[in-house]
């Protein structure tokens, strides 16, 4: 086989780092990482053929350094530059300055970053294309009146948006028109600090929403597909947690008519790569276009699991201009898929987050368990970067099963010294209204509030366990008065590590 | 058999533990749990008649405990009657230092005193939580280098002993 490219630079690290690598390893094409000061024994520094150190811990100084991005590019020879998700990913000045060097930006065009990152625009470009919007505001305004005749014509509740928003800054729930006001002027200034841009607009809240989204993959031959949906539903503070495909909402009629609409926004924004249309469904099957995330998402893996493809293998080809695989001109979903994520935060105690080292680090094996992780034992988990460790990944013939099977695989999953949120997702897929199928983007709020992890009833046996722990550990420096041997092995003290990195793809 | 004290979630729980012919066996108040290594970290246990795999990793003076993916840090008490800290100095016994950084509630010996082990020297809040500092070694207050109220970290000793020789 031909190499597409000569080498490619990873613009990213941790996990998502690690998994373009993988698919680099895949297509025989050497990788590059990158990291700052504070990755310097990280997972995804190691996994990666060369590695160039880019600067400081703080983002700004390095992982988004744009000119210490290219010159690690130009300096190792990659002619091709992967973002991930997060850090440049979506920034169009990024992708405009890798072709500027000649460098193939693995990821759709400036142009159409540019657009869909801009939401307003976007809405405008999609409604003229006939894609169904929530109903609101065209584009932005300043004047209130047109705010409040914009809000009784939709009805109540509504919400205000950060035009250049995301992740839920800028964000404002108003259910009566006293509260416009005030609540425009909050969206503003919190958008204005996120984003240095206070544009807001106006739309209608969709009460018992979910939030379903549709994988697209585009070549640059004019092929534009879907690749199916993931329901995203699950979320704390408008961030996903679990995610899953198929839908239960979604039969094969309003799956065809949504992955339809999913291919129709891509192509009114010439869109090439992978990309992710993402609608919210109501409760009666209507559906609306929300926004365009124009990488790879950190769900793709569901997606992977349930049509046996590689997204990212994929994204490659096309950005080297090769045409769609055959593999994705007859896909199928087969069985079903779960993702959950394991962020550094503590499910237990309102999410707050958590840092320290990680002293203890083993993942869950077997048919159809996946993990993507780009943490290891020893390592700092500092407020530096996203909080995301790594990414549980089940599939199951059955969601009943793939329940089941996350349960356990979150159980397998062991990672000591800083808080997760393995309980809060297990009792979360526990709930009834899981089961059910009932999973709206409000079900955190409403049906795990009043929680009880029941910490009490596991007192003694946490205290046996430590005092075992005490005792028959190795690492314990007190341990030697009791003569035992307090040598590290050598598992312990290289930290966890894995042959190719590729054992759970 | 050995005694063992943890503290979770700010109680003294005693336990003793007994060797086993593959683990030990721990019992704290009237219950009793078997725990065999079954790999790195991990023990498995029963719980009511149910098999269950529990990982537990100790550092410093703290246990990190995974029960059915419940997480629970327990710390062990060190000497000087503090739970959880690494302070800086914990070889220097004429020296009291903050167990981490944070703000000295309250003062408890004067200049001169004569301590004995144990004795409660400095409250220290981090955290949000008080954390009592006690005397790890029979001696004369020779130096009290904060006051209530102050901020303080690890690196200076908040109060100074002149040992006692014996």
């Amino acid at each position: 086989m031909e190499k597409l490219f000569n080498k490619i630079l990873v613009a990213n690290r941790s996990e998502i780092a690690i998994r373009v690598m993988n698919a680099c390893r895949v297509l025989g094409i050497p990788s590059v990482a990158v990291y700052s000061d504070a990755d310097l024994n990280s997972r995804h520094r190691l996994a990666a053929d060369e590695s160039v150190h880019i600067g400081a811990p703080p983002p700004r100084e390095s992982y988004l350094d744009i000119d210490k991005l290219i010159a690690a590019a130009k300096e190792t020879g990659a002619d091709a530059i992967h973002p991930g998700y997060g850090f440049l990913a979506e920034n169009p000045g990024f992708a405009r300055k890798c072709k500027d060097n000649g460098i193939t930006f693995i990821g759709p065009e400036p142009e159409a970053i540019e657009l869909l990152g801009n939401k307003v625009a976007s809405r405008i470009k999609m409604a003229d294309a006939g894609v169904p919007l929530i109903p609101g505001m065209k584009g932005s305004e300043t004047d209130l009146e047109v705010y409040k005749k914009t809000a009784e014509e939709a009805g109540f509740p509504v919400m205000i948006k950060a035009a250049a928003g995301g992740g839920g800054k800028g964000m404002r729930i108003v259910h009566e028109a006293s509260e416009l006001e005030g609540a425009i002027e909050a969206a503003r200034r919190e958008a204005l600090n996120a984003f240095n841009d206070d544009t807001v607009y106006l739309e209608k809240y969709i009460v018992n929403p979910r939030h379903i989204e549709f994988q697209v993959m585009a070549d640059t031959h004019g092929n534009t597909i879907h690749v199916f949906e993931r329901e995203c539903s699950i979320q704390r503070r408008h961030q996903k947690i679990i995610e899953e495909t198929p839908s239960v909402a979604v039969d094969p009629d309003l799956r065809a008519r949504m992955g339809a609409d999913a291919v129709k926004v891509a192509q009114a924004a010439d869109y090439t790569n992978a990309g992710t249309v993402e609608f919210l469904l109501d409760e009666n099957g209507g559906y609306y276009f929300l926004e365009m995330n124009t990488r790879i998402q950190v769900e793709h893996p569901i997606t992977e699991m349930v049509t046996g493809t590689d997204l990212v293998v994929e994204q490659i080809r096309i950005a080297a201009g090769l045409g769609l695989s055959d593999q994705f001109k007859n896909l199928t979903q087969r069985g079903h898929a779960i993702e959950c994520r394991i962020y550094a935060e503590d499910g237990d105690n309102n999410f707050m987050p958590s840092t320290g080292k990680i002293h203890h680090y083993s993942e869950p094996s077997g048919p159809g368990i996946r993990v993507d992780s780009g943490v290891q034992v020893g390592q700092e988990i500092t407020i530096d970067y996203d909080p995301i460790m790594a990414k549980l990944i089940v599939h199951a013939p059955s969601r009943d099963l793939a329940i089941e099977k996350m349960i356990d695989a979150l159980n397998q999953y062991k990672l000591l010294g800083v808080k997760t949120s393995k309980r809060f997702m297990i009792d979360s897929m526990l709930h009834p209204a899981f089961a059910e199928g009932k999973t709206y983007t409000d079900f955190i709020e409403k049906h795990m509030a009043d929680r009880d992890a029941n910490y009490g009833d596991f007192k003694e046996l946490a205290v046996a366990a430590a005092t075992a722990a005490s005792v028959m550990t190795k690492k314990t420096t007190a341990a030697s008065s009791e003569g035992e041997a307090t040598q590290p092995t050598v598992w312990s003290s290289i930290g966890a590590w894995q042959i190719g990195e590729s054992i759970h793809e | 058999m050995s005694n063992h004290e943890f503290i979770y979630d700010d109680e003294t729980i005693a336990s003793t533990c007994d060797k086993t012919a593959d683990g030990v066996t721990v019992t704290v108040g009237e219950q009793k749990f078997t725990f065999v290594p079954v790999g790195d970290d991990c023990f498995r246990t029963m719980v009511n008649g149910k098999s269950l795999v529990v990982a537990a990793v100790q550092s410093e003076d703290t246990v990190y405990v995974d029960i059915d993916s419940r997480l629970i840090d327990i710390a062990e008490p060190s000497e000087d009657g503090f739970a959880g800290g690494g302070a800086a100095g914990a070889g220097e016994k004429d020296k009291i230092f903050a167990p981490m950084p944070g703000k000295v509630v309250k003062i408890q010996v004067e200049m001169g005193q004569e301590v004995e082990e144990k004795t409660p020297m400095v409250i220290v809040e981090a955290m949000k939580m008080e954390n009592q500092v006690n005397s790890r070694a029979k001696g004369t207050v020779k130096a009290i280098n904060f006051a209530a109220g102050d901020q303080v970290d690890t690196e200076t000793p908040i109060i100074e002993l002149e040992l006692d020789e014996s």
